[in-house]
């Protein structure tokens, strides 16, 4: 009954409680959070990863009250994203990506202008890898440094079934690098695959 | 390891600060012994004996000394008073020479004197004897300036004088400073303490990635394993320093030394305090955009290099620095500072040394430190003082005059010899490096050869 109850406050993305219930219980993606996670795995055709612990204070429900956005390319890869900002510039910023068919790096365009001349240029958007680490079966790697919507975030990145997926934190204030890291491997730990059928 | 309220707060009076170490004490705790050798006490101030020369990545390197320390000051009494000080301070200087070799593991002790102090106390003197600069046809010593990447903030200071003091050993400078200022007492007053320390590329995770974590600084995780500084690549490259002598007012012949070559075997000190934000670094710029930016736009690097060759032959001109802006709207720390800090010809020094083409000019002393923005300081409000560790740089650098360091300075915002300016915007993206640095103090000094060390000129 104890053990019950954990997961149901899970949802709630309190940071303390769910993570032992995590560890004690084999995770499944939180009920109220699974029908949108599972919509979007049937809209790209691919399996995606359905979290089940986010930092305080989000939740993972895709349309809930921390939801900032879902976005479906035509080519099927999907970005979900979830925010809490207080103004001037805190941040708790979780991406979770999915590219599939397809599992080489994406490349991000960067232009700057100099002196009214715009230099265009290409480049992986996850770089600067910092090894690889197992999280159940999954084996991700570790960026940290990103660009695009995952601009000064570290990132996890990690292929399964010919598809590229992606978690990436932000890393801003209140949080630091540390935790941020302790918070994107609590989240690997907890992710749960969801296939399209 | 995580420090101690104890060990990061270090208040109260200038004698008290310059006989702590506060978070400084952990960089013996945390490196190896030193094994610098050598003895040596030169004519030149600058120069500092028996430094280790060793390969790092196949390019051979300068092992910089272990422990820094900046003391400024100004100066106390009336004029009449100064000879007698002068005596007191050669005295004391004579002594410490005395007790230590003039090399890493003694104690090296630079002492400079800003335009304050010959304006106030040696006005005549001064006016004839501070050496001019023939090129930019103005003294040798000028006031600081703002650099275009330099905030408005940028404070340009009016010390009297700085002791640099340089050792493997913590506590030799530790004496020395406290024995110095003890004696000095009613004639120096102490106007801030700037300590801090470098990488000896000992192995490991290295001292500035160590210090930075233990001080929990942000971004301190993401230093490379064994780097000399913060910022992730050795900058004592042998090729990157200039030799000994080659920044002697009298080397390159580019001061005239007036009537009596008072200044004879000194040189030009610029001292600046420079934050660095390693957050901004390390997540926003991935290693080859590091290399662009730190080196030269597209240089080949492998990945994880720490140490990049510079020798003379591949110095940068003017036109590649200017091929590159075009090109990527992008210049590299190095190479936009090769035009300025590297000979463009041979050169036959006064010495009668032969310096080639592409050899460096200037010779850098700076060291990372986690001070905010001082270790102390006798006005916190004016200097913002900032509670908890930043990483930072502590820049010190000898060059032969102040206008050869702004003309150094100037080529690193893209301000080019000659006067081209690249249009870059203040601390611009494509001045990668710029960007990340805030300058939060500067001033110029002279250095006077040894012999004249104490309160120049004030025995004339």
């Amino acid at each position: 009954m104890v053990a019950l109850a954990f997961v149901g406050s899970a949802c709630s993305g309190d940071n303390s409680k769910p993570a032992a219930a995590a560890q004690q219980k084999a995770a499944s993606c939180p009920k109220d959070w699974k029908p949108a996670w599972q919509r979007l795995a049937v809209r790209t055709g691919a399996p995606v990863y359905c979290p089940t612990w986010m930092p305080n204070p989000l939740d993972g429900e895709i349309g809930g009250q921390w939801d900032n956005g879902v976005s479906v390319e035509k080519n099927k890869s999907w970005l979900v994203s979830f925010l809490w900002h207080e103004p001037p510039s805190q941040d708790v910023h979780v991406n979770f990506r999915g590219f599939p068919g397809d599992t080489k790096i994406p490349r991000c365009e960067d232009i700057e202008v100099v002196a009214g001349k715009a230099h265009k240029t290409y480049s992986p958007c996850f770089s600067d890898p910092r090894g690889t680490r197992r999280f159940g079966p999954i084996t991700a790697t570790l960026y940290t440094v990103n660009r695009g919507v995952d601009q000064w975030h570290i990132l996890y990145a990690w292929r399964a079934g010919g598809n590229l997926y992606a978690v990436s934190e932000h890393v801003a204030a209140p949080l630091t690098f540390q935790q941020v890291r302790s918070n994107l491997d609590r989240v690997m730990r907890g992710l749960v695959r969801l296939t399209p059928a | 390891m995580k420090l101690t309220r104890k060990e990061l707060i270090v208040g109260g009076a200038a004698g008290a600060a310059l006989g702590a170490a506060g978070i400084y004490e952990l960089v013996d705790r945390l490196a190896d012994s030193p094994s610098h050798f050598g003895e040596g006490r030169e004519p030149e101030q600058h120069l500092l004996d028996g430094m280790r020369i060793e390969e790092s990545e196949g390019v051979e390197i300068v092992i910089p000394t272990r422990h820094h320390q900046m003391v400024t000051a100004k100066v106390q009494g009336s004029p009449g008073s100064l000879r007698d000080a002068q005596a007191a301070l050669a005295e004391v200087l004579q002594k410490l020479d005395d007790a230590y070799p003039g090399t890493p593991d003694g104690l090296a002790i630079t002492v400079a004197w800003g335009l304050p102090y010959f304006r106030d106390h040696v006005p005549a003197s001064a006016r004839k004897h501070l050496p001019f600069d023939r090129r930019a046809e103005k003294s040798a010593l000028l006031d600081a300036m703002r650099f275009p990447s330099d905030p408005h903030e940028t404070l340009l200071e009016d010390n009297d004088a700085a002791f640099l003091f340089r050792s493997d050993h913590q506590d030799h400078i530790q004496k020395a400073a406290t024995e110095i200022f003890d004696r000095m007492k009613g004639v120096l007053a102490i106007t801030s303490i700037r300590k801090g320390f470098a990488g000896q590329l000992d192995g490991g995770p290295g001292l500035p990635k160590e210090m930075a974590t233990a001080a929990g600084v942000p971004g301190a995780e993401l230093i490379p394993d064994g780097s000399e500084l913060f910022l992730g690549f050795t900058s004592t490259q042998r090729h990157a320093l200039g030799p000994p002598r080659i920044v002697n007012f009298e080397t390159l012949g580019l001061v005239d030394l007036g009537p009596r070559s008072y200044f004879h075997g000194g040189t030009h000190m610029h001292l600046s305090h420079v934050f660095e934000d390693l957050e901004a670094w390390y997540l926003n710029f991935d290693f080859r955009e590091r290399v662009n930016t730190t080196f030269k736009p597209r240089m080949p690097v492998k990945e994880g290099t720490q140490t990049v060759p510079q020798p003379p032959e591949r110095a940068a001109s003017t036109s590649e620095v200017e091929r590159d802006f075009d090109r990527f709207g992008a210049i590299g720390h190095s190479s936009s500072l090769q035009p300025a800090s590297r000979l463009q010809h041979d050169v036959r020094g006064s010495d009668g040394t032969l310096y080639t083409k592409g050899t460096a000019i200037p010779q850098r002393a700076d060291f990372n430190t986690l001070d905010n923005p001082f270790f102390w300081s006798a006005t916190p409000e004016r200097d913002r003082m900032a509670d908890g560790p930043a990483a930072g740089l502590h820049f010190v650098v000898f060059n032969p005059s102040s206008d050869d360091f702004h003309r150094n300075r100037l080529a690193m915002d893209g301000v080019m010899p000659g006067g081209a300016k690249l249009p870059f915007g203040p601390r611009d993206r494509g001045q990668g490096f710029n960007s990340i640095l805030q300058t939060t103090h500067r001033q110029n000094f002279l250095v006077p050869p040894r012999r004249h060390r104490a309160f120049p000129l004030a025995e004339l």
